[in-house]
């Protein structure tokens, strides 16, 4: 079905083209249009709850326009098949309330430009910085194709996961919801770039509450992958596991937790040891994020943040240290899993970007307007996660980079600490200069090994000293997806991916309330 | 937008078509047509910028149909949704995902049945005619959303310049207007429509080089008296005052939580854990409390969607039950749940609900009213995409003893007023109660009884257990204020409250 697209880019091309050289001062215009077919169940308790299968279409426009202060206008909209038809109409509607509203966004900007005296210096002729312009196709990656399994099958394997945590005792209840994704993107724009891109995803999440000796337990932990149905069926994902022998393994660390003593914060920093799943977050939070140009340009101040990394063009990090010499950390879309694409949302080719280089600030992520304030070469990470909705600095994979030490060395040359496995819940100051990251599990380490479980424990640190305080780095790379990060006004939830090796730092370790 | 009579319509029509299939025993036919136009504002002094960045809406309509297929002494339940289609030929289509994904639920025990005072008669055009407030709302040009945004800009930026502070300036926030239409209809008597819009400013200004923080906000369902600039101006004043920001060193504190502060703690940790599909998974922190005092006496928490003038009232739920108020918190006493239909009767008879409860179901029936059952999707409560779940409307917080803040100010003498706090989770789930959150503005020290310095933005982060937060309460003001959040679609309308001895920790020095 998301076929349909290669039968249309060509028309939607030529109209793009020829109606935009109707509008008055359109300077510039592109399209994002995208067609998604979606298959999922959801058992409890062993349970069938629901299953379906959603298919539909969206677009999103943006035009740049007017007069001596150039502005953006958006229009986005959701259709349905039936619509492929008469989808010129709407998109050339789209296309002129888009144009409407640039038009007189950069009229009140050249109004105010004047009106606001010193205020409006900085009001711009808005600019996108120059990208090669891209004609290509790109294929999903998958063995099972997504639109070979059917909502009843999908209901089989979660309704069979769920009855097997209900099998096990303490178990008090669970959750299995799973979906299998094929969406189909188009990028077209007046400069002539027609891009067709092809994903599938799968994933299975599992919910569970146990009880045991000391208490109640809930976990949620996710499995997936950008592939087809074998992510869940076949185990072909980071966890190396299939959705029955995964969702078994979350059941039985939440009966091991509800039995383990809740973690008691320490007063002072202590040593701390962090595997790769807990570092998926760590690296998430407190390199990802801060690393979004839209965030260093304060884009993002009323919602999802700023960066402690960018003060203003004269107070910031750049090419300064902020990390431990053994750290270097990027982003990179040709990694494999939820971050992987070979285009972003504006048809920029998307590239590795260095964050820190050996503890020293480098690189942002960008899109083309803010490559052009920046001074920077747009790097491709420009992405919304439907169409209808604009685009926002987006990570693609941002991970720690591999070191070069054996992790059980890592662990085995701490004489008291603390051991922290698996991501659990982020709370991140609002420029990501603090953190306190939660863990699954929080082990004690006496003697170079793992002693007592605890439930509860987290890392709390500022991230600079943190980030400063790290003596090892492990061989142990691995990349986990993130199901949703939210961003965006209104919100946007994305899938991206994240990871890194084992790291040794200091922090405090904070357990409950 | 799709005209409310084109959906009462399809919906009407759609049951005389489900009514002619044979294995179909029941199904509830929900037709809605949504739009969220936005103009998002980004101005900064010292770097190029856009002012207004995001003109932008996005569209969508359709029906979503909910159906009961007979197979033998079997019931099978499936949903499916059309997007676009607003015709027979979609409502078929939607019929026929459904019954391709039906699936047998033991918990689901029948759809709803109208409520005493529920159910319109879906032609009656007397009733379609909409107020021209809402008109107005409904119908906003282009121009008029780009002009909301910059006149939100210009009040923050007029006020910076009426003090002359022209450097490290940032202004962001957006003007959201929300439409809705939906109807409803079912083979059960369920026959409903409603239509709603509202307005709302939410703006933060910064003085970055003096780390000064503001937040303002309006929201209404009027367009005459919406004054996006006063939310400018708002926000841009919080932001002077709260310059040469102090720290403080960590420790236990008394604070004064402003409406923000408690909206935020609201959202993320108390109103999940009173929701009844929370409680069921046995992850509320509110576990076996039904009945009993989970926060101070002088404190009650509801929930009205049927409150005249406020912007998340709407006529009905998209069950098409009656809405209306749900104590949630009784003068500390845990007294009801946000429900719907689907939750309300399995909790009602599912054996292992007690356990969860706290009390007989059976017994407490009315504490769980579905006066909650929406349809949450990007921003709105009507999303025809999805069956419903359960989604708070506007939430009020009072106190049954009213302390003005001059006077709570002089009871706390030395403590702390937190007016925004930022990413407040659970930071252990659910269940343990624990979150954690930063302060990010709006907030000031108190010394010897009043407001004596601004507090640094983003140098404190709160860490404690929300059953000690409710239950250490000192005080409650009178004043109730409305708080938007990023994310939530509810609005949460809160006094201050003071509560001691919470954890502070001192960060990013």
């Amino acid at each position: 079905m998301i076929d349909i697209i290669s039968n249309i880019k060509g028309r939607i091309g030529e109209f793009l083209t020829t109606y935009t050289r109707s509008l008055p001062n359109c300077h510039y215009a592109d399209i994002r249009l995208e067609i998604n077919d979606t298959r999922w169940a959801s058992a409890e308790d062993g349970k069938p709850k629901a299953a379906g299968r959603d298919e539909g279409g969206s677009f999103g426009i943006r035009v740049i326009g007017g007069g001596a202060k150039k502005a953006p206008g958006y229009y986005g909209r959701i259709f349905g098949l039936k619509d492929i038809d008469k989808l010129k109409e709407l998109i050339k509607e789209g296309l002129n309330h888009a144009h409407a509203r640039a038009l007189a966004n950069s009229k009140n900007k050249e109004r105010l430009s004047v009106a606001l005296e010193g205020f409006g210096k900085t009001l711009w002729d808005t600019q996108l910085s120059s990208v090669e312009i891209h004609r290509d196709t790109v294929p999903a990656i998958y063995q099972i194709a997504p639109g070979t399994i059917s909502p009843q099958e999908i209901l089989r394997l979660s309704e069979e996961a769920s009855k097997r945590i209900k099998g096990l005792s303490g178990i008090q209840f669970n959750d299995i919801t799973v979906y299998t994704q094929s969406i189909g993107e188009l990028f077209i724009s007046t400069e002539g770039a027609l891009i067709d891109q092809y994903f599938a995803y799968t994933q299975g999440n599992v919910y569970v509450v146990a009880s045991g000796k000391e208490g109640q337990q809930e976990l949620y932990e996710y499995v997936g992958d950008q592939r087809g149905w074998e992510a869940v069926s076949e185990g072909v994902n980071v966890q190396g596991m299939n959705l029955l022998d995964f969702s078994m393994r979350v059941a039985k660390d939440a009966l091991a937790l509800a039995d383990a003593k809740p973690f008691r914060s320490t007063e002072k920093e202590a040593v701390v040891v962090t595997d790769p799943y807990f570092n998926t977050l760590l690296s998430h939070e407190v390199i990802g994020h801060p690393t979004e140009a839209d965030r260093i340009l304060k884009y993002e101040t009323a919602y999802a943040g700023r960066s402690w990394f960018f003060r203003n063009f004269n107070e910031n990090f750049i090419g300064k240290q902020v990390a431990s010499p053994l750290i270097t950390t990027y982003s990179d879309p040709s990694l494999p899993g939820y971050g992987h694409y070979r285009y972003d949302h504006e048809g920029t080719k998307g590239k590795r970007v260095i964050h820190i280089d050996r503890g020293i600030l480098k690189e942002f992520m960008n899109s083309r307007q803010t490559a052009a304030l920046l001074g920077a070469e747009p790097n491709g990470s420009y992405k919304a996660t439907d169409a209808s909705l604009v685009p926002l600095i987006r990570m693609s994979t941002t991970v720690f980079a591999q070191g070069n030490t054996d992790p059980r060395k890592i662990i085995g040359d701490v004489s008291d600490g603390y051991y922290l496995w698996g991501m659990h819940t982020p709370s991140i100051s609002e420029s990501r200069e603090n953190f306190t990251i939660s863990a699954i599990k929080t082990y004690r380490i006496h003697r170079g090994e793992l002693k007592e479980l605890y439930r509860g424990g987290g890392v709390s640190a500022d991230s600079m000293s943190f980030f400063m305080s790290v003596d090892a780095v492990g061989n142990d790379f691995k990349i986990y997806p993130i199901a949703n990060c939210g961003k965006g006004q209104p919100m946007q939830t994305k899938r991206l991916g994240n990871g890194g090796p084992t790291l040794r730092g200091r922090a405090r370790v904070v357990g409950g309330g | 937008m799709i005209p409310i009579e084109i959906l009462k319509k399809i919906v009407s029509d759609g049951l005389d078509f489900i009514k002619a299939q044979k294995d179909i025993s029941d199904a509830e036919i929900f037709a809605s047509s949504l739009s969220h136009l936005l103009s998002r504002v980004n101005y900064t002094s010292s770097i190029p910028c856009n002012g207004v960045e995001e003109p932008k809406s996005t569209l969508s309509y359709g029906v979503g149909v909910q159906a009961v297929f007979k197979e033998g002494n079997k019931k099978r339940m499936g949903f499916g949704s059309q997007i676009g289609d607003i015709s027979i030929d979609g409502i078929k289509s939607a019929v026929e995902k459904a019954r391709l994904s039906a699936v047998e639920d033991p918990d689901f025990y029948g759809l709803p049945v109208p409520s005493a005072n529920s159910g319109d008669t879906l032609l009656n055009s007397e009733l379609s005619k909409v107020s021209p407030e809402l008109q107005r709302l409904m119908d906003i040009s282009d121009e008029q959303l780009v002009d909301l945004g910059w006149k939100a800009l210009e009040g923050a930026l007029m006020t910076f310049k009426e003090h002359k502070l022209t450097e490290s300036i940032i202004v962001g926030g957006d003007i959201s207007i929300v439409q809705e239409r939906m109807a409803i209809a079912s083979t059960t008597g369920i026959a409903a429509w409603d239509e709603a819009a509202n307005a709302s400013a939410s703006l933060t200004a910064m003085i970055e080089s003096d780390n000064a923080k503001g937040s303002g906000w309006d929201i209404g369902m009027r367009l005459s008296d919406f004054a996006p600039e006063n939310a400018g101006k708002s926000a841009a004043m919080s932001a002077i005052h709260s310059r040469q920001g102090r720290r403080v060193p960590s420790g236990k504190y008394r604070l004064i939580l402003g409406p923000q502060a408690i909206a935020d703690l609201l959202c993320h940790v108390v109103l999940p854990s009173l929701t009844l599909s929370v409680v069921d998974a046995a992850s509320s922190t509110f576990l076996k409390k039904y009945g009993q005092r989970i926060a101070d006496k002088r404190l009650t928490i509801f929930d009205h969607g049927a409150m005249p003038d406020l912007p998340m009232s709407r006529r009905y739920t998209c069950e098409g039950l009656a809405t209306g108020r749900t104590d949630l918190i009784k003068e500390g006493v845990l007294t009801g749940y946000l429900s719907n239909d689907y939750y309300r009767n399995k909790v009602l008879k599912d054996p292992s609900s007690k356990d969860k409860i706290g009390a007989e179901p059976a017994a407490i029936e009315r504490a769980f009213a579905p006066r909650n059952g929406f349809r949450p999707g990007e921003s709105m409560i009507r999303n025809f995409m999805g069956r419903p779940s359960i989604a708070p409307t506007n939430v009020i917080v009072e106190g049954s003893e009213i302390t003005p803040l001059d006077d709570l100010m002089k009871m706390i003498g030395e403590g702390i007023y937190i007016g925004r706090i930022w990413y407040t989770y659970p930071i252990n789930g659910l269940l343990a109660g624990d979150f954690t959150c930063t302060v990010i503005g709006d907030s000031y020290i108190i010394e010897d009884g009043r407001m004596a310095a601004p507090l640094k933005p983003n140098s404190i982060r709160i860490a404690d257990n929300i059953h000690n937060l409710l239950n250490q309460v000192i005080g409650i003001t009178g004043d109730r204020k409305p708080a938007l959040l990023w994310g939530a679609s509810e609005v949460i309308y809160s006094p201050e409250i003071a509560v001691q001895d919470v954890s502070l920790y001192c960060i990013g020095e």
